[in-house]
């Protein structure tokens, strides 16, 4: 009985360990991971069981969700199945539509994830996991509203579970220029604009601005309007505007816009000169952060903008950032604004369920956290464990959020959000009026009613 | 023509001008991304193609080193390295980045808490500190400099290198050469039959090809896909030939038939005469006949197959062992594209197996271009 024992515990060793080699970081060697959360994944015995899984990431992003799949994969005994599309969006629906959908697809827009729930393709995730959601996430109820849509029936139901998360509301600088010409790192929006002026003054030139994207040109504009209509309207507007019950033409929408032009529309303000705003790739438009000598001291964009700073660029020396601040009249708080990608189960397969608890496992975190690029506002997890401390400064910066506002041209309507929102701040940024581009956005937008 | 060669000769160097600009005007861009693909990304962001060649002016920083770089002379501590690459020479250089020129080659600078940097003509650097220096990131050097053209092969070891690049050609194989063939087959006996056998209702059947070829094929992927899920084909190398041929047939049919007709009715209306059945006139004097048409169309629809991705994407699926060639060049682009250098490179690698086809065939394609326009012959 003994050696019985012994050899199936040498066994289990040897099983273990050939499964860890194909694991980022060794199960129980980390004291800064959750361990325990993963041991309680083995009570899930998937084994030979199959789930496929569409999603946007490609190259080294691919490499970093198939790190975290490899977790599932170990605990459970079942086989992920990844493959990432750059056309995602077309072909999600094609393979709903046509009948052979992935277990599981990865959202990156809500408001997709919303039409195909609505047309019925979308499972019902367990009972409980909003009120899980509510609880677990830092400004929870927001992020549970995000993945809660109206089904075939019409009856709401949570349908698609957020996880990794990206934070918008930043603005990159040099701090060796900024310490070069003295500049203060602003505090407030009052700041902001008063650096703005003061860098043009000296002659500088204050902002790069690039709202080329090929097809999706115009963009990184709407970003700019979004964090403004948190930081000059309030959080019920903000929800009003993405739904429409308060119009695109509205003053209070006109001023956020005008607030983008007072940025934007200002030669001296932006590299290049108004002009070439539309015209600039946005991810070419960081690279003058760096040149020599600098055409500009500062990009606003999201935390994924590193990925286009020249080679070699060490964020937090070389390249950091500041939250781009609210104003101090104004009493706000604190907003932020973020984007994340929503998992939802498009299948009957109960496996793919399990894959919805796992996500729950602070595990499932913190293996991409300790990467790169991955933001959660899960509280679960611990912030230790972020893979360098820019991140960690970003995590502070979404669970500090007083509100989380996700970006609303992912929320609003396909016709809207991902086409004359974009071409009308383009228009804007060509000199157009924000009445002119408010009222035929408005106007779009009310031909989908 | 006898008579007329004063015109003739004219002609012919306004003729040959203007193939000559085409021929430029074509080749422009193909060179471009040539060139493109030679460079790294950060050239690529820094100036057009068309300055590539040439020794540009750049400015730049470099870093100078750090606390273990280091070294002890008498009472001062130096940390002493260089600035320029291989090829470069010194133009100005600056610790400032508001003022990067402030200093000539050799010039001393004199910098906060005592601290000396010099730069001399060869871009030897030395700075200097009466204290030891503690710093982990070395300080900014900025300098102009003349820069040599550079070019590099990087982007294509990188491609060559990609991970699953090998199965991905394999693939894209498998799914080309039967989706060539296939197609073919078909049309060749469906082109036959439109152009020489009579029965009612051909003309209409014609007519229905024709119009066929004007249906875009993106409509049909939906319902196409939903077909082989419900008779249980699924996504698999079946399913896309299926496809593919299906997307192929109307061009197919309508340039072969167009080209059947036009072949002598008394070769195929003796061999009736001698009692041949249509199959043996098909095989024995139609298809040798054809060739040229058969061959240009096999080049067409190789090349079409061979650079689809979203037929493949759709039918054949997205996972690693499934992917064809576009999806794995589309997949170094990363997430959020961008990645010039690497698509040009991609692009270049990815057209030498059609290129090779299309020489080993070119003889026919000119022929087959023709086909059905002259009758007669």
């Amino acid at each position: 009985m003994k050696t019985l024992y012994a050899s199936a515990a040498a066994l289990a060793l040897l099983a273990g360990s050939a499964a860890a080699q194909d694991l980022k970081f060794a199960p129980g060697a980390d004291a800064r991971f959750n361990w325990a959360s993963y041991e309680a994944l083995k009570s899930m015995d998937l084994s030979g069981q199959t789930i496929s899984i569409l999603g946007p990431w490609l190259g080294p992003d691919r490499d970093l969700v198939l790190s975290v799949l490899a977790y599932f994969e170990a605990a459970t005994g079942a086989t992920v199945n990844y493959s990432g599309s750059d056309s995602f969006e077309q072909q999600i629906v094609i393979d709903a539509e046509a009948g052979s959908p992935p277990d599981v697809a990865v959202f990156p827009q809500p408001g997709l994830a919303a039409d195909l729930a609505r047309k019925g393709f979308l499972r019902p995730l367990s009972a409980g996991t909003d009120a899980w959601l509510a609880e677990n996430y830092a400004a929870g109820q927001s992020w549970a509203d995000l993945g809660t849509y109206a089904g075939k029936d019409g009856a709401r139901a949570l349908y698609a579970f957020p996880y990794k998360a990206d934070l918008k509301s930043l603005v990159w600088f040099v701090p060796e220029n900024f310490s070069d010409a003295g500049y203060e790192v602003p505090q407030t929006m009052e700041d902001l604009k008063a650096l703005t002026e003061k860098i043009a003054a000296d002659g500088g030139t204050p902002w790069c601005i690039g709202l080329g994207s090929g097809g999706a040109t115009g963009w990184p504009a709407t970003d700019w309007v979004e964090d403004f209509m948190l930081r000059v309207n309030t959080p019920a507007d903000y929800d009003a505007w993405v739904n429409n019950t308060l119009k695109f033409d509205d003053p209070k929408v006109l001023a956020a816009i005008d607030e983008f032009g007072w940025f934007a529309r200002n030669d001296a303000f932006v590299s290049g000169g108004a002009g070439a705003v539309a015209s600039t790739d946005f991810r070419d438009s960081p690279k003058g952060l760096f040149s020599s000598p600098p055409q500009c001291y500062m990009h606003r964009q999201a935390s994924f903008i590193p990925s286009f700073f020249p080679e070699g660029t060490m964020i937090g020396e070389d390249a950091d950032f500041f939250y781009f601040p609210a104003y101090a009249g104004k009493d706000l708080g604190k907003p932020v604004l973020g984007a994340g990608t929503m998992f939802a189960v498009m299948s009957d397969n109960p496996a793919a369920q399990s894959f919805i608890e796992f996500l729950k496992s602070p595990i499932a975190h913190e293996i991409w956290m300790a990467q790169t690029g991955f933001l959660t506002p899960y509280k679960g997890v611990n912030t230790e464990v972020y893979g360098d401390s820019t991140l960690r400064k970003m995590g502070d910066i979404l669970l500090n959020a007083t509100t989380f506002r996700f970006d609303g041209s992912d929320l609003m309507p396909g016709a809207v959000g991902a086409g004359v929102f974009w071409t009308g701040m383009v228009d804007y940024a060509g000199g157009k009026s924000a009445a002119d581009v408010g009222a035929a956005i408005q106007a779009t937008w009310d031909t989908l009613k | 023509m006898d008579g007329h060669a004063g015109t003739r000769s004219s002609l012919v160097w306004a003729v040959n001008l203007a193939a000559a600009l085409m021929v430029l005007l074509w080749t422009i861009p193909t060179f471009g991304l040539l060139v493109t693909s030679l460079r790294d990304s950060d050239q690529i962001a820094a100036s057009g193609w068309w300055k590539a060649p040439f020794t540009s002016v750049q400015s730049d920083f470099v870093r100078a080193g750090t606390a273990p770089d280091q070294v002890a002379e008498g009472e001062i501590w130096v940390i002493a390295g260089n600035v320029l690459e291989q090829g470069e020479k010194l133009r100005a250089w600056g610790t400032d980045s508001r003022d990067p020129m402030a200093f000539a080659p050799g010039d001393v600078a004199t910098l906060a808490d005592g601290r000396t940097l010099s730069v001399a003509v060869d871009g030897a650097y030395r700075l200097t500190s009466p204290v030891e220096f503690t710093e982990t990131r070395g300080m900014r050097i900025f300098i102009t400099t003349l820069t040599p053209p550079r070019f590099t092969f990087e982007n294509f070891t990188r491609v060559i290198g990609a991970e699953g690049l090998g199965q991905a050609f394999l693939n894209t194989f498998t799914v080309t050469i039967p989706a060539t063939i296939i197609p073919i087959l078909i049309a060749a006996f469906a082109a036959y039959a439109l152009a020489w056998m009579e029965f009612p209702g051909r003309a209409l059947l014609i007519a229905a090809v024709v119009g066929l070829l004007v249906v875009p094929l993106q409509l049909a992927l939906i319902p196409l896909l939903k077909l082989h899920n419900d008779i249980g084909l699924g996504k698999g190398y079946m399913g896309i030939w299926l496809a593919h041929t299906g997307f192929g047939l109307p061009l197919a049919i309508y340039l072969l038939r167009n080209y059947m007709v036009g072949l002598p009715r008394e070769i195929i209306e003796s061999a009736r005469v001698d009692g041949a059945s249509d199959f043996q006139i098909f095989r024995r004097i139609i298809l040798p006949l054809s060739f040229p048409a058969l061959a240009s169309f096999a080049i067409f629809q190789f090349l079409w197959v061979w650079n689809d991705l979203l037929v493949a994407t759709v039918f054949l699926g997205n996972t690693r062992e499934q992917l064809v060639m576009t999806g794995v060049l589309r997949e170094l682009m990363g997430s959020r594209g961008g990645d010039w250098e690497i698509l040009a490179a991609s692009a270049f690698i990815s057209i030498a197996v059609p290129l090779v086809v299309f020489f080993a065939m070119q003889k026919y394609l000119v022929r087959g271009l023709l086909a059905g326009s002259v009758k007669g012959g």
